[in-house]
């Protein structure tokens, strides 16, 4: 592994930001640590660069054990959420800030500059000063200045928080493209799951200062390893509820009755995770409720472009379905029938493991 | 219309506030200093006889070099004092930050004279420290009984707090996480500071050198009370003219030759900072 993580602890008073995180990423790896805020999920990146040290634990760049290197010789670079850019500089000089610390002649400087005002399309604004940039031109010399020195790995904290939608999703694919190209890994902290989802390879999911999972983020999202995971990320329908005699299915609190994909052992307590577009709806045949079907009525519903959100009244609770504009259409006030196939479900244990 | 009134408001009671208070007695400043006095009487006479004697006769010349010489080294050295002081209040001041600036307003509690006769009590021949080095049977420290150095060491005392109080400020709006980045980018602590820490900060510490400078330029109680027969600096001789010697209009003279030279000094400074290099955004954009 191209950086490794090895028993990585960080102490702030009697808290644990960070606790016995161990995990390897690959040279051409994009990887994303994805958390609520207040997870340790920064700690961590901080604690790669060397700005903050660990407690316990190794950190290995590159083969080599940095953990008491000081951030200016690891070789690697960061862009912040507040862009940080120098305020007394202009955009050029900003840009040559690494390439300066590293020495290189003149000519080198020049040459890199305008190498990555090229891939940044930054070309014009060179002499400007920071505050006389929009958000995300700012966005983009960080980026630059990130990217100038040609890093042993970048850091990218919350880099896109402070920009709006479209220009976020602008960013994240080149962003990415920039990683690809470079072959370099990209670590990249985000709150926002649509940003981990969209760019990274793989996905850490922090919480409370510990890897909760680090996978494919395909697997992240299809098969969330726990109960806190199906949470997270994507938007669910949560149910409790107890294994009914047989073992084949659950009796949910809310008076659902869902068929289980494997059987389970009677009488025990578990929750379950449906994503909102694996509820399917259809327009209410008088059949009544069964297995995995749920008669609701449509309380409302909320046009996102491609896809409506459905806001469901089943019983005395409430149920979130999203489904495609393609699909047939329900008004508010409807009766439906939400439908789910056993494979559907995500099942966890009242602590949130998946049961053994 | 009603926000017309209020900017009239707004801005004008400050504007009638100085020239009322700052302008008027500025101009009449002028005015005397072009006229003469005899016997304790103003002779509404008008010359430049005031200007000829501060420029040839007597001592005034070396006066205002002493003065220069003086408020230079005293700024220079309050503002060595206070970076590592303003500095170390940020780190590690933690929740008693506000505590410990206001500190330095404690010795503005007493009045000025009081606080230089205390120093004089502290660095006099039977001065606190030079009778302890004596009673140890150590020679006393002759340089700081009635010298200069005892001068610029009470204006050092009594400039300091405003000097730390500036640099403080300018620290506290100063973006320390732009330190983080120097050092990513490869900067080590020491180059971190005179990249990013120090020029960010060079505003806020000309304001802290202006705010020394030109009130030790013009000085009376610290020379007058610390500084011996070789200490007679420009502000003490001018207030000897409105006292003692009751020459008005030469004081008058020196008081405008005092404000020239104030505003050189802060010019020559200004104009050798570039603000945008400083960080200061006051400009706008563009």
């Amino acid at each position: 592994m191209y950086i490794t993580l090895d028993g990585v602890s960080r102490q702030y008073g009697s808290i644990w930001a960070v606790d016995r995180v161990t995990m390897g990423i690959g040279k051409n790896e994009f990887v994303s640590l994805l958390g609520p805020s207040g997870s340790g999920k920064t700690t961590l990146l901080r604690i790669i660069a060397g700005l903050e040290k660990p407690t316990t634990g190794r950190v290995l760049i590159d083969g080599e054990d940095v953990t008491d290197l000081p951030p200016h010789k690891r070789g690697v670079a960061m862009v912040f959420q507040e862009f940080l850019l120098f305020p007394h500089r202009t955009v050029h000089e900003n840009l040559a800030f690494p390439l300066r610390m590293m020495k290189l002649p003149a000519a080198e400087i020049a040459e890199r500059v305008a190498w990555v005002v090229g891939i940044l399309s930054l070309g014009g604004l060179e002499k400007r000063y920071p505050n006389q940039l929009s958000g995300g031109q700012q966005q983009r010399v960080a980026l630059g200045r990130g990217l100038v020195g040609r890093p042993k790995a970048l850091l990218l904290d919350e880099p896109l928080a402070n920009l709006d939608r479209e220009l976020r999703q602008e960013m994240e694919v080149e962003i990415r493209r920039h990683q690809t190209a470079l072959g370099i890994p990209f670590i990249y902290v985000t709150h926002n799951q649509e940003e981990a989802l969209s760019m990274s390879d793989r996905i850490a999911v922090v919480r409370k200062g510990r890897i909760e999972d680090f996978a494919a983020r395909t697997d992240i999202y299809d098969r969330p390893r726990t109960a806190f995971i199906a949470q997270f990320v994507g938007r669910s329908n949560r149910f409790e509820g107890v294994v009914e005699a047989g073992g084949q299915g659950i009796a949910t609190r809310c008076g659902a009755a869902l068929s289980l994909p494997a059987a389970l052992p009677p009488g025990r307590e578990v929750q379950l995770f449906v994503k909102n577009e694996k509820l399917r709806l259809e327009p209410d045949d008088g059949a009544g409720a069964g297995p995995n079907r749920l008669p609701c009525t449509v309380k409302d519903v909320i046009l996102r472009g491609a896809y409506a959100d459905y806001i469901l009244a089943f019983g005395d609770r409430e149920l979130n379905a999203s489904r495609p504009r393609s699909e047939r259409a329900f008004l508010a006030g409807e009766a439906v029938i939400a439908r789910l196939e056993p494979g559907d479900i995500d099942l966890f244990d009242t602590d949130g493991e998946r049961p053994s | 219309m009603r926000r017309r009134w209020a900017a009239a408001l707004l801005l004008g009671v400050p504007t009638v506030f100085l020239l009322a208070l700052f302008v008027v007695p500025l101009l009449s400043m002028v005015v005397l200093s072009f006229w003469r006095t005899e016997n304790y009487h103003i002779v509404q006479e008008w010359n430049v006889g005031n200007y000829v004697t501060l420029a040839t006769g007597g001592a005034y010349v070396t006066f205002l070099i002493r003065s220069l010489v003086m408020a230079g080294v005293v700024s220079l050295v309050s503002i060595l004092i206070a970076w590592p002081v303003s500095y170390a209040i940020i780190l590690y001041g933690g929740r008693y930050r506000l505590l410990l600036t206001l500190a330095f307003a404690v010795p503005f509690l007493t009045g000025e004279v009081l606080r230089v006769i205390a120093l004089q009590g502290l660095l006099g021949p039977l001065g606190l420290i030079n009778a302890v080095l004596m009673a140890l049977g150590s020679a006393p420290l002759r340089f700081i009984m009635y010298t200069n150095v005892a001068s610029a060491i009470g204006l050092v005392y009594l400039y300091l707090p405003i000097v730390v109080t500036v640099i403080y400020l300018s620290l506290l709006n100063f973006d320390a996480r732009l330190i983080d980045a120097a050092k990513i980018f490869g900067a080590s602590p020491l180059r971190a500071f005179v990249e990013v820490t120090w020029p960010l900060n060079l505003f806020g510490t000309l304001i802290g050198f202006a705010l020394c400078f030109i009130p030790c330029l013009s000085a009376t109680l610290a020379p007058r009370f610390l500084g011996g027969p070789n200490g007679t600096l420009y502000g003490m001789a001018m207030a000897q003219q409105f006292g003692e010697s009751g020459t008005w209009a030469l004081g008058a003279a020196m008081g405008v030759v005092l404000f020239l030279t104030s505003i050189v000094a802060v010019l020559l400074v200004g104009m050798r900072v570039n603000l945008r290099r400083t960080g200061f955004t006051g400009l706008g954009r563009g």
